[in-house]
């Protein structure tokens, strides 16, 4: 497959004609793979990988004792096919997910992502699990590794539904009580709440050794809305009623929404958060680079 | 500038619509939803701004929109000053040949001025020649040939009718509209006085100028047999009366031999003293008129020099008195005693009595009666009412009086109308006394007319009198060429005590002389009255008039068409009608022209006046004239082009608001 051809199928646009959720994830993936360069550290095996220095908190019982009997120091004997890890995808499904000004709503790029997410987890055997959640948590699936979970996976992303306000701290209460092992933790959200209160949420997961991601997903007219004229507003989420501007809407909006993006980035950052900001006029390769890049990090 | 029609301008006030909407109004914006408005501020005063600004383009264009439109129908017009080349001119020549200027030689007078104007005209220049009497004739229409208008100055006699000022100015008044010319008139006449009409009917049009011709003297007596009084039908001769009035205008005081001629036969004579300027009547009494009809004459001598209004012509007949056919039914003879005395109590009627049984009646020849009269028949026999219905379709007259008999009967015979409901004893209410069959007839007072069917009026027939309730008490109805009166009351006395009361008398005589014809028949008619030769067109027995000289005047088309006749000349016309009526008709001439008392100068200038007194400007033979000019059109245009650019305004301002997030 060719790369403008695995491009284009990573385009929201294209994916938006597909009707079923696990081909989309299959799309997006195989696309996404045939897309990188061939390196050593990518690959998909139960060849040998690397040792490496015990540190407290690994399990004693991946200790390679030949090596500790020959050194005299613990090392851990790594192979690809061993390297799997958890990944835990939360996926916003408040209302305001549910806007769109082009061909693709916030929402269905969301589930694209987090399809494509759990389809990459499961071609690496890592254990996949799914949390959706509005002001409430909507839908709760373990992280599995066993067979049939990346079904369960992509039916539950498939059958979530729009629901009411954003609370991130139903999910995380929930997510602290379900993850038993250190992993990565994906939030996909639209993140329309105070940064310091986001990275507050969410910072005690970092502690527990987890790597997480803000994947932020925005539409564009969320960044800078086109108001050709005076409108009234009503806030999807709220249901609050705001007259505006244009020339509000061309000048001061843009600037607050990127010191939003921008105090959410530095803060998620400080906190040992990843992010990224996605928007949903762009391919989702993006996203999955992140997590690949993240997980080749905790390899 | 000015509004021809202003109150088209209170229309303006509808702008305050438009005002309304854009200012007024609340504003009321769908919302839009976002996906979250945390970022956004409250931006509504500058938005609200920003609107009005914006939307007071749509707004002047729809206030614009609206006031162009009161203007299109308020009719602006300026007064533009237009150099357009002069009408045309076209000089009319107007001759009065009415009976007044044979005084004299006023109408030869007449002729030499016109033929002067016609003389005077510059060699191209277009004429017409009219003649005026109470109408205007066109003796030649617009001609630049002189001799042709010569011609017709020439062939201009005098008629016997009155002059009308007034249609001569109606006729110049659609000229004037019409040819699109200038009219010079010369109008050429002995200015009477009797001539002019009210200002009103004086008003020339604004392209007419007027030149009056008086022709004749200021001072010109005249002494004319102004009116002769005279029974048209005379029964008796012992009570024959005939009573004349002479009159003088501007005259002294004289003495004039009066003479009444009857069929040019000198019957008696008067020496009459006439005051200055005043009237003298003269009575003849029983004079001795022969059976037939007669040309009677009342003249006065010497002449003086309108010689024509000396005399005064009357036609009068000597015939026995008329029978009237009473029917009575079932025997009852007494029937007719109450109708018959009251006929016969009144002097000179001309009518008597004839009882007869119903059941006689196809035994009789109905054409020997002047009328029927049908007391309470009840239901009549069908040959009975057919032979009634062929006698009133031929011109006869039928009178109906309803009883009891004939309300059991349920329907009125020969008129054909049931008699619906039934009224309580009342009293007459409303009576016309215009009508010719009830002239001169006071209220019913006091009569009762007791318990009767009413009857229900078709409406080809009228109702001319009514009851106090409303029910219709007499009802005229035209059956072909004859009359028929239903009268809703018995003439015995068994449905009312109409025949107790004095009134009953003249009624009798009233309906009677109506249905014989009596009313239709008067000595004397003024030139230029119509009588009427037939009732119904569909009426195609030939007609007859033979004129003053003797001939013929009608043809054989209008023999057998023409509804009526106008009678011009002075004299006598012999006229036979379609329902076979013969008649002699006498014809004076309009007395009002005997008065030959000019016009002042001060109202002859008034009515010059009234044209265009004042020419136009004229430059090298071009016309500068001040005329207003509408500007609707262009008021409209601008509506067109407002509406345009008020829709495109609007489409893009409607555009705008949908969601554009």
């Amino acid at each position: 497959m060719s790369t403008a051809l695995a491009n284009r199928f990573l385009d929201p646009a294209v994916l938006a004609g597909i009707s079923r959720l696990d081909l989309v994830a299959r799309t997006v993936v195989e696309g996404f793979l045939a897309g990188l360069h061939r390196s050593p550290d990518f690959g998909f095996s139960q060849e040998f990988a690397e040792y490496r220095a015990y540190t407290p908190g690994d399990d004693p019982r991946q200790i390679d004792w030949n090596v500790f009997a020959r050194t005299e120091r613990p090392y851990l004997k790594r192979y690809r096919g061993e390297t799997n890890t958890a990944l835990m995808v939360l996926l916003d499904a408040s209302a305001s997910m549910s806007f769109s000004s082009g061909a693709v709503a916030k929402f269905d790029y969301a589930r694209y992502l987090a399809s494509a997410l759990v389809y990459l987890a499961h071609l690496q055997r890592d254990s996949t699990g799914l949390i959706v959640f509005h002001d409430e948590v909507a839908n709760i699936l373990q992280p599995s590794a066993r067979h049939g979970q990346l079904m369960r996976l992509l039916h539950g992303i498939e059958g979530a539904e729009i629901g009411k306000r954003t609370d991130y701290k139903r999910p995380f209460f929930d997510l602290q009580t379900i993850l038993k092992r250190r992993g990565i933790t994906v939030l996909i959200s639209d993140f329309f709440e105070d940064p310091a209160v986001i990275v507050r949420t969410i910072e005690p997961l970092r502690f527990r050794g987890n790597e997480v991601i803000l994947f932020h997903v925005l539409d564009p007219a969320e960044l800078a809305p086109d108001l050709s004229g005076p409108a009234l507003l009503l806030d999807m989420e709220t249901g609050d009623a705001i007259e505006t501007s244009a020339e509000y809407s061309r000048v001061e909006y843009p600037q607050k929404i990127a010191t939003h993006i921008e105090t959410l980035r530095s803060k998620a950052r400080s906190a040992g958060l990843d992010y990224v900001l996605l928007r949903t006029d762009q391919p989702l390769d993006a996203g999955l680079r992140e997590y690949f890049t993240l997980r080749r990090e905790r390899l | 500038m000015g509004f021809l029609s202003p109150w088209f301008l209170a229309a303006i006030a509808a702008v305050g619509l438009p005002i309304w909407l854009h200012l007024l109004r609340q504003y009321r914006q769908t919302p839009r939803p976002f996906s979250s408005v945390m970022f956004f501020e409250r931006r509504s005063q500058s938005s609200v701004r920003h609107k009005r600004l914006r939307y007071l383009v749509l707004l002047t264009l729809r206030c614009a929109l609206l006031i162009l439109l009161a203007l299109a129908f308020a009719n602006p017009f300026v007064n533009r000053t237009s150099a357009t080349a002069g009408r045309r001119k076209l000089t009319i020549i107007a001759v009065d040949r009415s009976f007044s200027m044979r005084y004299g030689r006023d109408l030869d007078q007449a002729k030499d001025a016109a033929r002067r104007v016609i003389a005077s005209l510059p060699g191209r220049d277009l004429a017409q020649v009219l003649a005026i009497d109470s109408h205007v004739e066109a003796m030649t229409q617009p001609e630049v040939d002189k001799n042709a208008l010569r011609s017709a100055v020439d062939a201009i006699h005098a008629t016997d009718q009155a002059s009308s000022f007034g249609e001569l100015t109606r006729a110049l008044r659609v000229m004037d509209q019409t040819t699109g010319m200038r009219l010079n008139v010369h109008f050429v006449s002995d200015m009477q006085e009797s001539s002019m009409p009210g200002f009103r009917d004086l008003r020339l049009g604004p392209h007419t100028t007027l030149v009056l011709h008086r022709v004749g003297g200021r001072a010109r007596p005249n002494w004319a047999v102004e009116s002769v009084t005279a029974p048209p039908h005379v029964y008796d001769a012992n009570s024959t009366r005939l009573t004349t009035t002479i009159t003088g205008w501007q005259t002294s005081a004289v003495l004039r031999k009066v003479t009444l001629y009857l069929d040019n036969k000198a019957v008696a004579s008067k020496e009459v003293e006439i005051p200055a300027n005043g009237r003298a009547q003269t009575e003849f009494l029983a004079f001795n008129v022969p059976y037939g009809f007669h040309r009677g004459e009342v003249r006065i001598q010497p002449h003086d020099e309108l010689s024509q209004d000396d005399s005064f012509p009357f036609a009068v007949e000597r015939s026995d008195p008329q029978k009237v056919l009473f029917l009575y039914v079932g025997g009852r003879a007494q029937q007719a005693f109450y109708y018959k005395a009251a006929i016969e109590s009144a002097s000179n009627t001309g009518l008597i009595i004839d009882p007869e049984p119903i059941e006689r009646v196809s035994s009789l020849d109905l054409s020997k009666f002047a009328y029927v009269v049908l007391n309470d028949p009840g239901a009549v026999d069908s040959g009975i009412a057919q032979k009634l219905c062929g006698y009133l379709s031929r011109g006869g007259a039928v009178f109906i009086a309803i009883g009891r008999n004939t309300d059991r009967a349920g329907k009125v015979p020969l008129y054909g109308s049931r008699i619906v409901g039934e009224h309580d004893t009342e009293r007459a209410a409303a009576l016309n006394a215009d009508e010719p069959m009830l002239r001169g007839l006071a209220q019913l007072e006091n009569v009762q007319f007791f318990e009767n069917g009413t009857v229900a009026v078709k409406p080809d027939s009228r109702a001319v009198a009514r009851l106090a309730d409303g029910a219709p008490l007499l009802v005229e109805a035209r059956m072909g060429e004859g009359k028929l009166l239903v009268f809703d009351s018995s003439l015995d006395g068994t449905s009312s005590d109409f025949p107790l009361h004095a009134s009953f008398v003249p009624f009798v005589v009233q309906t009677g002389h109506y249905l014989a014809g009596f009313e239709e028949t008067t000595p004397s008619l003024a030139a230029g009255t119509a009588i009427p030769l037939r009732k119904t067109r569909d009426q195609s027995t030939a007609a007859d008039v033979i004129g003053p000289g003797g001939k013929h005047e009608l043809s054989l088309n209008d023999a057998s068409r023409a509804m009526s006749y106008t009678l011009l000349e002075d004299g006598f016309y012999e006229i036979q009608r379609a329902d076979h009526r013969r008649l002699l008709a006498a014809v004076h001439a309009d007395r009002r022209e005997s008065d030959l008392r000019p016009a002042p100068d001060e109202t002859l200038d008034l009515w010059r006046n009234t044209g265009d007194s004042q020419p136009a400007v004229q430059s090298g033979g071009i016309e500068k004239q001040t005329r207003p000019w509408s500007l609707w059109r262009y008021a409209m245009f601008l509506v067109l082009l407002a509406a345009v650019m008020e829709s495109i305004f609007a489409r893009r301002y409607l555009k705008e608001e949908k969601p554009a997030v």
